[in-house]
């Protein structure tokens, strides 16, 4: 077990990091045909993002970046190269993570334990009386479930590279899931994580020294693309198992993620063709997987945001609930003391073309049958090629493949079941299909019997998808009667978010949080059930 | 190496590799309806092995056979080969394109379908016509224009398969509803022009709930295609269309027709699929109570709007 994780390419990133710039540096160089353009590009975008500014600093670039377009037209050839190997050494530089082995273990062993003993502090006894399990994942063992088959992804981790694609609702996951790899015995990943999460002091740290690499979302222009890409592919292909949120952010509606962002998922498929031409092939397998929450830390933040004006919602939030130290406290110990309260599910596995791929690494068409992953990315004379423009039609290929795996890997708890039933009451009430007349409405209740009826029902129609492999139920829900799936999400609802949303009122259950209801129920759109924004009844 | 390959040899395959040929290259033809060796001028075969040497294939196969041949031929085929369809239809309940059930069958995914408005005939004879070609691989894209664009064909791209796909299958259905307005003697011109519009917008519309681009509709792949087929007195649709609206009764129609009519059984599937996804499809609907003959003549053109 230990060997495998040791031989993790992330443990010898320090050393490579320099050499791993380096390349990416001279990729982007070698791939950007038009310099000229690129250089407008960046100081155009730059220019209107800095413009205003008062921060000295930002003061000085926006100085810099008006100099630069000024003079960019009339540079010479090697001085426009030469200006656009800086910058892009300055931005590949910028991104480029550490990995800190200490850190690593202290998070993934420790830390945990650490935090799970100082919430549930009956455990702290067992603890002293056995210190080794400090050291063990043990204590949280309950809590966090893990599913999917490991033992597949083990071997392959070994054959190629692994990309996990999971979906994202909270800035936990990227520690959630780091727990997971860890409990499953998969080899660490490396992973883009917002700029923005770097300045926050409660995850910085973490983030700085595991292997993260920082995604300023703030930079749009083509550049910074081209060198966000660029680092990731090289990463790739020198086997460093990568992870990637391709959402892009949390969903901010609580649906699970249909449209996918396809920028670093196409990563994958030219640092396999990269491998090919070096005669190193190298496989890239991406594992889409779900990150299932009984409660969200950041539900309240993010379902305003989705709900606020259109286009006016935010891409970056910096001032939500993960910011709180407060809020996470209380969180993480409502979520620990309830078991199974965030589940882990890794699907099957992919290939860059979207093809299923067996335990030997191999990709499995439609009726079956073992391919050729090389002949993809061939062109008519046989030739390996980097070809973006078919690559991308691959990637949205692949997205689709992945977006059907985070469906059927969804894990549905009983805040989603009760929610779907609470907002389909509340749409009956409204008589509307409006959602924000549905959501203005005040003072419903459900008779609580009926709601444990209603929810039984959803159950059982969830149970029978389950079966047919189209999703999955939490282990607490699955087998109980609909008045215990009630009762479980009633004591998930209380206590944590700032307003209770549901209450108990004799023998009526008020439904008080509209906004939060639709959140939870819109885990369950996906598969059949549930208020569809915009659909008509 | 033949770098080109037919998969069909009836008219329409036969036209295709003898405007590929013209076009400066050696296609091959797999076929079981011509001896194996040489066919007016066309490297022949039966065996789909050979065919598969061909790294670009067009499938011209009937549609009710497009399954099982794309099976079959799958089982030779590989990522590097670009498989190009020419055949109208929207499979089962469901109205799955031929693209999707290729992607299905073969391993093959750079896939393009053909369409628009040119005429086996035409093709066939070298005379003047325009081809859309459609696939969401640009190098697909770029290989097709090049493989059969000459002086008298010219080829129009999109990155809409779907769309032309969905295009090319509609405008057979579209067609009968021309054919049933041409043979009233209370159409007008104008009133025409108008039922061809709503016809086409629903089409789009339609199809757009399939993942088609609206403009596919409005471009050569979708009213380029309809114009010509209602130009062509004796197009099979358009005969059918003529033949319920002078009395007929569906049966009468179709032997009239003397070709099979694949848009008879599309249209209610289609009426389906709107309902389904709760989309506009008055005209579809007035096309399915014609076929049913539930609706009379004398309120048939009231209806389409």
């Amino acid at each position: 077990m230990t060997l495998m994780r040791a031989d993790a390419p992330i443990f010898s990133f320090n050393q490579q990091r320099s050499a791993l710039i380096a390349r990416a540096v001279e990729r982007v160089m070698a791939t950007t045909d038009d310099v000229l353009h690129i250089l407008n590009d960046a100081a155009y975008h730059e220019t209107r993002r800095l413009d205003g500014t008062r921060r000295p600093k930002d003061v000085d670039r926006l100085d810099t970046w008006r100099r630069l377009a000024r003079r960019v037209g009339r540079m010479g050839r090697a001085e426009r190269q030469s200006e656009l190997r800086a910058l892009t050494a300055h931005y590949v530089e910028d991104i480029a993570g550490h990995f800190d082995p200490r850190v690593y273990r202290f998070s993934t062993h420790l830390l945990p334990t650490l935090v799970t003993s100082l919430l549930s502090p009956r455990s702290l006894p067992r603890l002293i009386r056995h210190p080794q399990r400090l050291f063990s994942l043990d204590a949280v063992a309950n809590k966090v479930v893990v599913g999917g088959d490991t033992e597949r992804l083990r071997k392959l981790s070994k054959s190629g590279t692994l990309v996990y694609v999971p979906t994202h609702s909270s800035n936990l996951d990227s520690i959630v899931f780091g727990f997971a790899l860890e409990r499953s015995n998969l080899p660490p990943a490396t992973y883009g994580a917002g700029k923005n999460l770097f300045t926050n002091p409660l995850l910085s740290f973490f983030m700085e020294n595991l292997g993260a690499y920082r995604v300023d979302r703030r930079l749009r222009h083509q550049l910074y693309k081209d060198c966000l890409k660029a680092y990731s592919t090289v990463l790739l292909e020198s086997g460093y198992h990568s992870l990637f949120f391709p959402g892009g952010t949390r969903s901010r509606s609580g649906c699970v993620e249909k449209k996918l962002k396809l920028g670093l998922m196409g990563t994958g498929v030219e640092a396999y063709g990269h491998t090919l031409l070096a005669a190193r092939e190298r496989k890239v397998f991406f594992v889409p997987s779900t990150i299932n929450y009984l409660l969200t830390l950041e539900a309240e933040t993010l379902i305003a945001d989705f709900l606020a004006a259109k286009g006016k919602a935010r891409y970056i939030i910096e001032d939500d609930e993960s910011t709180r130290a407060g809020r996470i406290a209380t969180f993480t110990r409502k979520l620990l003391g309830m078991s199974g309260s965030v589940v882990i599910r890794f699907g099957d596995p992919l290939d860059p073309f979207g093809h299923r791929v067996d335990e030997d690494g191999e990709s499995i068409d439609a009726r079956g049958r073992r391919v050729d992953t090389s002949s993809y990315v061939r062109n008519l004379d046989g030739e390996v090629c980097i070809d973006r423009e078919r690559d991308a039609q691959y990637t949205r290929e692949l997205a689709s493949a992945i977006a059907d795996g985070f469906n059927r890997h969804t894990v549905l708890f009983s805040t989603n079941l009760v929610a779907s039933v609470c907002f389909e009451w509340l749409h009956a009430e409204a008589d509307t299909d409006d959602l924000f007349n549905i959501l203005r409405q005040r003072d419903c209740m459900i008779d609580r019997l009926e709601l444990a009826r209603r929810t039984q029902a959803l159950r059982d129609t969830m149970r029978e998808r389950e079966r047919a492999g189209e999703v999955f139920l939490s282990d607490r829900i699955r087998d109980v009667d609909g008045e215990e799936i009630v009762a479980l999400a009633m004591r998930a609802f209380g206590g944590y978010h700032t307003h209770p949303v549901l209450e108990q009122r004799g023998k009526k259950i008020a439904l008080r949080d509209s906004k939060l209801l639709f959140y939870y129920q819109n885990r369950v759109i996906g598969h059949g059930s549930g208020f569809v924004t915009g659909a008509p009844r | 190496m033949t770098m080109f390959g037919v998969l069909g040899g009836g008219t329409w395959g036969l036209s295709l590799a003898k405007a590929a040929r013209r076009a400066g290259t050696t296609p091959i033809l797999c076929t079981r309806r011509h001896e194996s060796g040489s066919h007016a001028g066309l490297t022949v075969t039966s065996d789909l092995a050979e065919l598969a040497k061909a790294k670009i294939i067009i499938m011209a196969v009937p549609s009710h056979q497009a399954e099982s041949a794309a099976r079959q031929l799958g089982e030779h085929l590989n990522g590097n080969h670009f498989l190009i369809h020419g055949i109208r239809g929207l499979s089962g309940e469901g109205l799955a394109t031929v693209s999707q059930i290729l992607r299905q069958e073969t391993p093959v995914r750079r896939i393009g379908a053909l369409g628009g408005p040119v005429q086996p005939d035409e093709l066939s004879e070298g005379r003047p016509s325009a081809m859309v070609v459609a696939s969401a691989f640009s190098d697909v894209r770029s290989a097709m224009a090049e493989l059969l664009s000459g002086p008298s064909l010219h080829i129009r791209t999109t990155d809409d398969l779907v769309g032309l796909e969905w295009a090319s299958a509609l405008v057979g259905a579209v067609s009968i509803g021309v054919g049933f307005a041409q043979a009233r003697p209370d159409i007008s011109p104008g009133l025409l022009a108008a039922l061809i519009s709503s016809a086409v917008d629903e089409s789009a519309t339609i199809a757009v709930a399939a993942g088609a681009k609206r403009e596919t509709f409005y471009g050569l792949g979708g009213y380029g295609d309809l114009l010509a087929s209602i130009g062509m007195p004796n197009r099979p649709e358009v005969v059918l269309g003529r033949a319920l609206a002078e009395g007929d009764n569906l049966e009468q129609a179709q032997q009239r027709a003397t070709l099979r009519v694949e848009a008879i059984e599309l249209i209610p599937r289609v009426v389906a699929f709107a309902k389904r996804r709760k989309v506009p499809h008055k005209v579809f609907g007035v096309l399915a109570d014609v076929l049913e003959r539930k609706i009379d003549g004398e309120r048939v053109l009231a209806s389409f709007f």
